[in-house]
């Protein structure tokens, strides 16, 4: 009983801040599609030209339209540089019909090979990054998809010269398999309701790499892409640096579009494991509070670790309702196209992501984009080779086994 | 060269995407030539009647509509992507005995062709279009895949109304046709959207339905290549 009423209270308490982060999104939802700055006439007329820098690897879903849409924007002066590291990349092929189909756009594709750093999307990046012609960079992702008025919109904020960076809420679209329906629920609510919370409530920089604006001297200022080459989280080290050293972090309340439609379960849980990796490195006991924000996978442990009764199965399914509503009504708040009966599955995402929680615990190594890497403080990157990767299995299959052997003999 | 795929399902038959979304799909992927082949399959076996009564199978009556929404779908594939679609079909005789069954691509078809016709009532009529033929999964396939050996096993009568083989199809290889030195292409057989991660053909040729039809029949500037991501 003890236990029931132990989870109990962190349900409770996952409650709270749940509800603190919808009213979070819902305050940034309100000023989302307003032009920031309508008011300052100076801010509202500042277009300054733009280098966008698209790095590529693979395809993304819908890439083409992805890409597409930043050939679209209503802005005068931008040059968008696509930057592979291999030519035999199938997102060359798309790279080189959208130069073909908006050929009367400064756009370039770049292609080398970069060793710069261990980070791949900052080793993508380097190349071109060096070869871009305007005084502010806009490193975006291929997954993104934006309005016509995105660029107009997030440039304003650069109006102000204490502003270092600014990037963007991002809403996830799309949703066909089962692994791009469980990741858009959960962008679409614990991520944009954490994004939006420490943004809000908490006053933390929190920078989303996914749309990074910023201007060339000031990320240089900080150290550049050399400072975040062997980091996992160069969004988070460059808003900690620009923050550090006294630069705004803005979050535009412009809502930008993560499209994610086919997905396989298994990239659904890399991502997010990796994401936790990352948490767990980076906000160390803080991570703990990840887990009570998760009020249905707390609500269903006393099932799980105690007993199925009455008591315990209603409370999980109260709570997996509310949930479902709740997620619903957020999703609502920021347009989400994603069909009602969907968010029937948001109990089950959020059980999975309340598994996945505990592998950062046990794990140090991250793939992403097919190179696996140690992960240390910070997010930290270092060389793993699949001998190291051997010595750290195999040590940890031995403490696992000492630790059963102990307590057999017990 | 130019990225291809030749055997394409869609919700007109058992394909479980939509013809829109699968054309997307393709487009957004970059490739420069597709062929929609819907199955239409033969009424005079019982796993053909359970096709019919599924819906898993382009008919006569459907025919049209099915045709019309291909070059429809066409027109803004090459508007938007660059992208060159083929409307085509895919016969589809299905009896219990593997030894019985086959399937074959018609490209570029105009008139509805009935699967329930004999193989060369099929392909002179095919020949009468103008269309291309191909011999679909001819060989042995891996999986739960049904096997469809009578092209093969009939080659001798066969092989001069074919005008290429699939060497490859989905993950399979057919190394038999390569040793026959028979033309060949190579297809994904695309029913879900991880389908496209699979054989295809690359072609040496103009991106225009005759010219891609002429170097697949000649066979010459073909390649095949697994696409990956």
């Amino acid at each position: 009983m003890e236990f029931y009423a132990v989870c109990s209270i962190f349900v409770m308490l996952g409650f709270v801040g749940y509800v603190l982060q919808f009213f979070a999104v819902h305050s940034a939802a309100r000023e989302s599609g307003k032009n920031c700055n309508m008011t300052d006439p100076v801010a509202g007329n500042f277009r300054p030209p733009v280098t966008i820098l698209k790095p590529l690897k693979g395809l993304d879903d819908s890439l083409f339209d992805n890409l597409a849409s930043f050939c679209q924007l209503d802005y005068p002066q931008y040059e968008i540089i696509f930057t592979l590291q291999d030519n035999n990349d199938p997102a060359f092929r798309i790279a080189s019909k959208i130069r073909d189909k908006y050929s009367h756009l400064d756009i370039t594709i770049h292609v080398e090979r970069s060793a710069f750093g261990l980070n791949p999307k900052v080793n993508n990046l380097a190349p071109a990054y060096a070869r871009a012609k305007h005084p502010y960079v806009l490193i975006s992702d291929s997954n993104v998809l934006v309005e016509r008025n995105y660029l107009t919109v997030i440039a304003q904020h650069m109006a102000d010269p204490g502003v270092g960076i600014v990037s963007n809420m991002i809403r996830g679209t799309g949703g066909r398999s089962w692994g791009a329906i469980f990741e858009n629920l959960h962008l679409n609510s614990f991520i944009v309701g954490s994004v939006c919370m420490l943004d809000r409530i908490l006053k933390m920089p929190c920078v989303i790499g996914k749309s990074m604006l910023m201007r060339r001297t000031d990320l240089e200022a900080v150290g550049g892409l050399s400072a975040v080459r062997d980091v996992l989280a160069e969004d988070y080290v460059i808003g900690k640096r620009m923050h550090d050293a006294g630069k705004k972090v803005v979050l535009s309340t412009h809502l930008i579009n993560n499209v994610n439609e086919f997905w396989s379960m298994k990239k659904f849980l890399n991502r997010h494991t990796r994401w936790g990796k990352l948490r767990w490195k980076i906000g160390g006991l803080r991570y703990v509070s990840e887990l009570i924000g998760n009020p249905v996978f707390v609500s269903c442990l006393p099932i799980v670790f105690w007993t199925a009764n009455e008591i315990t199965v209603l409370t999980a399914a109260l709570v997996g309702s509310m949930k479902i509503l709740g997620d619903y009504l957020l999703a609502r708040s920021i347009d989400c196209d994603m069909k009602p009966s969907r968010y029937l599955l948001v109990p089950v995402k959020d059980f999975i992501i309340g598994c996945i929680w505990f592998i950062p615990l046990l794990s140090q190594t991250v793939i992403w984009r097919g190179n696996r890497y140690l992960i240390g403080k910070d997010s930290c990157l270092s060389p793993c080779s699949e001998s190291a990767f051997g010595v750290f299995t195999q040590r940890l299959t031995q403490s696992l086994r000492d630790r059963l052997a102990w307590a057999w003999r017990e | 060269m130019l990225l291809c795929d030749f055997h394409i399902h869609t919700t007109y038959s058992d394909g479980s995407i939509e013809l829109r979304k699968t054309i997307d799909i393709f487009g957004q992927s970059g490739f420069d030539v597709i062929a929609v082949t819907d199955h239409v399959v033969n009424t005079d076996s019982t796993i053909g009647a359970i096709a019919h009564r599924f819906q898993y199978s382009v008919t006569e009556k459907t025919f049209d509509t099915y045709l019309q929404a291909v070059r429809d779908e066409a027109v803004r594939a090459w508007n938007k992507y660059g992208m060159l679609v083929i409307p085509g079909i895919e016969i589809s005789k299905n009896y219990i005995s593997r030894e019985k069954s086959a399937h074959m691509l018609i490209l570029d078809v105009k008139n509805f062709i009935p699967a329930d016709w004999s193989y060369e009532k099929i392909f002179l009529e095919a020949k009468r279009q103008k269309a291309l033929t191909v011999a679909c999964h001819p060989h042995a396939m891996s999986g739960m895949s049904k096997n469809t050996y009578y092209l093969w096993n009939n080659r001798e009568k066969y092989a001069k109304y074919i005008d290429a083989w699939e060497v490859a199809n989905r993950d399979d290889v057919f190394s038999v046709i390569g040793m026959k030195q028979y033309p060949y292409i190579a297809n994904s057989d695309f029913h879900k959207a991880r389908h496209i991660y699979s054989w295809k053909t690359l072609l040496n040729c103009r991106k225009e339905v005759s010219a891609v039809k002429s170097c697949i029949r000649h066979n010459r500037g073909v390649a095949i290549t697994l696409f990956r991501n």
